[in-house]
């Protein structure tokens, strides 16, 4: 039997703002990152599909070069995105997340290793490019598998993080952190419900690199636009089978938060398959009627919000997890005003001040003033 | 014990001590390297310099490669590392300081933005707008060390956070501005130090040396101050904080000595490559840039040897368990802990209560729960290789343990537990013994010092043992036979009459010679 007072007491400082400010925090952050990993992961598979398939198509050599080339940007902002919901998770749910990742402490001490390699090898294609075209192709390949086995720690970890009733037989069989959770029924749905996600949201990235070469070079853009679209409409009607496995791979309690028992989760995953359905549609006529405008701004809005919608679904469903061992009113909580002040200006000056970046870059303008 | 312990064979001390080596290298680097890039520019541009121009443009490459991939991804290995090896000092870091961590995290994203732009917008953008990303790049690197260096300082002279618990009173601490200008020292030796390495890939020679050279106005100046504000930096140390530094265990002394020893290397080698610059090889550049990492790595162990016992100093003990007791501590104190029990509080161990059969194996458990954050049995500071060599057998580690806050000045905690506890301890570590001690018919007095006393005293005339002894060796060794009656506080360590006598002796022989000495 599980006692749950093995669950580790929160360390005795107060929380420097209201509870619900980290809770926001820590979802939108989270949406940003995965839209970051989702864009580099899902870019970096179909870079490699168009790769493979391009005997039935003559672009799939210069998609699959176009789309490589900006797999690293994405790993970086990934990385950077993803630094914030990993501060903020151990601001609300340290003594979870951190007893989980020591009892898969190698595995998760291994994936900096593989992030580096995955990050230097997505470089190396970068760089290199058509002058060693088949290595690059290998490489990439590479790297992709190693992004793909990060994300399998990461729902394995966090998956534990979740059930604290398998801790203590999982650490006292071994206490040298060299498990995984395979044992977890909702381990493998999980993973592949976000992994689809990620080839659905990379072929969004897809859709908005056409869009960005649409007058250019339509025909090459059109090329684009149709491999981006139909992964993200076969990878999306897919979480219609994936998802719901997922869901019914739940503790029935937990299932139940979804389907009627909590109004806020269940309303959310209405609103989450509603909006799948439209970007579905969306996309489809899109396709059909060549409307790129409809895919790159429609569609993405769409999923935007459906991301959002995925986290907070996410979170409520930790939440739920989680009942029995935490309570939110636990915290004390005494704001640090002037470093929360600081923060918020900084935070509010910065993304500003990026744009700025990105437009004195050139990003913006279409005839890029900015160049020589 | 609140978390469970991470076993790692070799010692987790190791691991964290490769992540962090490695990381504080390449991100200074990250930051001065940045300053290194633009002025470097500037000058190019200026000069008309269309060779340098294209050297730097390799360099940048270089740089964004290393710093963004590496750097970025050691500076989250950090976070993920010390979370699996200290989650209570992680968690309290994290509580203590999230609107930092926060405020970090959005210079972070722009400075990532800027390098990735910097080194895109070579071929791109006009020279102006370029250099403008440069500037964008360095200035929100420096301010992330600027918000970084709080907290790291933090933990080693937290000033007065420790009574009033306010953010800007541990932020602002007392190493807090020497500790800053000192790393951005090494940050702008390190950008001369790096530019070696791309320069002496260089071909043209002519080149090459005006590279060598310009990267030395960058590393001699800077490796010159660095003593300045070194000095600084240890005069704004507490004194009280060096005394486990040095002495008996002078872990803080042998990595200072070797700091100053790789900087004086790391000096001279720059001046090396100056004698020739224009055939400065790769290994040259490359053995410079490992001394480099040698002094700076030397200097951080000086750092993390002066906090022990502490993680934080004066608020959480290495092992995580709290200085002084306090609301919401989980009962992880010394003081609760010798009362409650180690087992009886420490939520990850199996062996609750003790039993003759489970000596060894709830011993085992208090070692991985309460030792283990810098120990391990028989690798990294092993305990095994500590105790054969002074041949303690259970019942002197019974009373050494006794006394572990003393031993080598101060540098562990006291032990936590009850008497009973002790005791399954001893047994354990004494299970680790493969020899048994060998019963010395003709002891030594020296080897007895070395094996039973010098854990705490030292072989000067001002320590307590020489000054408090009694002159009469007779009177002495009878004093030695029990050493809780002379001084409550010493360990019941049972020395045979032979050990006694033999101890008395050397020490007499010392007195002697110190004397002689003394007196000419």
């Amino acid at each position: 039997m599980f006692d749950p007072s093995m669950v580790p007491t929160p360390d005795p400082n107060p929380l420097p703002a209201p509870y619900w400010v980290f809770k926001l925090l820590l979802v939108v952050t989270f949406a940003l990152h995965i839209l970051a990993m989702n864009f580099m992961l899902g870019g970096a598979l179909l870079a490699l599909l168009a790769r493979w398939r391009q005997k039935g198509s003559q672009f799939g050599t210069r998609i699959f070069y176009d789309v490589a080339k900006k797999v690293p940007v994405m790993m970086a902002a990934t990385i950077s995105l993803g630094i914030a919901p990993l501060l903020f998770v151990q601001v609300l749910y340290g003594q979870f997340f951190y007893t989980s990742s020591i009892l898969v402490a190698w595995p998760w001490f291994l994936v900096l290793v593989l992030v580096v390699c995955a990050y230097y090898g997505f470089y190396f294609v970068s760089y290199q490019g058509q002058r060693r075209h088949q290595a690059v192709g290998r490489v990439m390949l590479f790297s992709t598998t190693l992004v793909l086995i990060i994300g399998f720690i990461y729902t394995n970890n966090l998956t534990l993080s979740q059930v604290p009733a398998n801790w203590a037989q999982k650490y006292f069989s071994s206490t040298s952190g060299w498990g995984l959770n395979l044992a977890e029924p909702t381990l493998v749905p999980r993973y592949l419900h976000f992994m689809t996600a990620a080839v659905a949201v990379g072929g969004l990235y897809l859709v908005l690199i056409a869009w960005s070469k649409w007058k250019q070079d339509q025909q090459y853009a059109r090329a684009i636009f149709q491999l981006g679209g139909k992964a993200f409409l076969y990878a999306t009607m897919s979480q219609f089978v994936i998802g719901f496995w997922f869901l019914f791979s739940l503790p029935k309690a937990l299932r139940m938060i979804f389907l009627g028992a909590d109004s806020l989760a269940t309303s959310l995953l209405c609103f989450g398959l509603v909006a799948a359905l439209v970007s579905i549609f969306m996309m489809s006529a899109a396709l059909k009627k060549d409307n790129i405008r409809l895919a790159a701004l429609g569609v993405t809005s769409v999923t935007a919000l459906d991301v959002l919608t995925m986290s907070t679904m996410r979170e409520l469903l930790r939440m739920a997890y989680l009942k029995p061992y935490y309570n939110p009113q636990q915290f004390a909580v005494q704001t640090q005003w002037s470093p929360f002040l600081i923060f918020l200006v900084l935070f509010v000056a910065g993304v500003a001040f990026w744009f700025v970046m990105l437009k004195r870059y050139g990003l913006f303008s279409k005839t890029k003033a900015a160049q020589q | 014990m609140n978390y469970p312990v991470w076993d790692v064979a070799f010692g987790a001390g190791l691991l964290m001590a490769l992540v962090a080596g490695l990381h504080v290298f390449v991100s200074h680097f990250a930051v001065g390297g940045g300053l290194f890039l633009i002025l470097t520019e500037r000058k190019a541009r200026r000069n008309n310099d269309a060779q340098l121009l294209t050297w730097l443009k390799y360099h940048t490459r270089f740089f964004v490669l290393l710093t963004v991939v590496f750097g970025a991804v050691s500076g989250v290995g950090i976070w993920f590392t010390i979370g699996l090896i200290s989650p209570t000092a992680t968690s309290n870091l994290i509580h203590i300081y999230v609107w930092g961590w926060a405020i970090e995290w959005v210079f972070f994203f722009l400075e990532i933005t800027a390098a990735l732009l910097y080194l895109y917008g070579w071929d791109k953008l006009e020279p102006k707008v370029h250099e403008w990303f440069g500037w964008v790049y360095f200035v929100t690197a420096f301010a992330s060390m600027v918000v970084i260096n709080g907290i790291i300082t933090f933990m080693l002279t937290p000033g007065n956070w420790i009574a009033n618990h306010q953010f800007w009173s541990g932020f602002f601490n007392p190493t807090y501005a020497p500790s800053l200008l000192f790393r951005f020292c090494i940050s702008l030796a390190l950008a001369g130090i790096y530019s070696l390495i791309t320069a002496s890939l260089q071909k043209d020679a002519e080149l090459k040396a005006r590279i060598v050279r310009w990267g030395a106005i960058w590393t001699v100046p800077s490796l010159l101050l660095l003593p300045v504000f070194a000095w600084w930096y240890i005069r704004s140390i507490p004194q009280l904080l060096w005394v486990s530094a040095r002495g008996a265990m002078p872990t803080g002394t042998h990595f200072a000595l070797l700091a100053c020893l790789l900087l004086g290397g790391t000096l001279l080698l720059v001046l090396v490559s100056l004698v020739r610059p224009s055939r400065l090889h790769l290994s040259l550049s490359l053995l410079l840039a490992v001394v480099a990492f040698g002094a700076m790595d030397s200097f951080e162990f000086v750092r993390e040897s002066i906090r022990k016992p502490f993680v934080i100093v004066n608020y959480l003990y290495a092992n995580s368990l709290y200085f002084t007791p306090m609301p919401g501590d989980g009962g992880f104190t010394v003081d609760n802990i010798s009362s409650a029990g180690v087992l009886q509080t420490a939520k990850w161990v199996q062996n609750r209560n003790l039993t003759q059969d489970n000596q060894v194996a709830a011993g085992r458990e208090i070692f991985r729960v309460e030792c283990q954050s810098c120990h391990t049995a028989n690798s990294y500071r092993g305990i095994h290789q500590y105790i054969v060599l002074r041949h303690w057998d259970q019942d002197k580690l019974h009373a050494m343990l006794g006394v572990l806050f003393m031993m080598h000045n101060n540098v562990m905690p006291q032990f936590a537990g009850t008497d009973a506890e002790l005791n399954a301890l001893s047994a354990y570590l004494g299970s680790l013994q493969s020899m048994n001690p060998p019963t010395d018919l003709h002891p030594v007095g020296k080897t007895v010092f070395e094996q039973n006393c010098s854990m705490c005293h030292q072989a000067r005339p001002d320590d307590h043992l020489f000054t408090n002894m009694p002159k009469d060796p007779q009177t002495a060794v009878t004093a030695l036979s029990s050493l809780p009656a002379m001084f409550p506080i010493m360990p019941d360590l049972k020395l045979s009459e032979d050990e006694r006598r033999a101890l008395v002796q050397w020490v007499d022989t010392q007195r002697s010679a110190q004397a002689a000495t003394g007196g000419n």
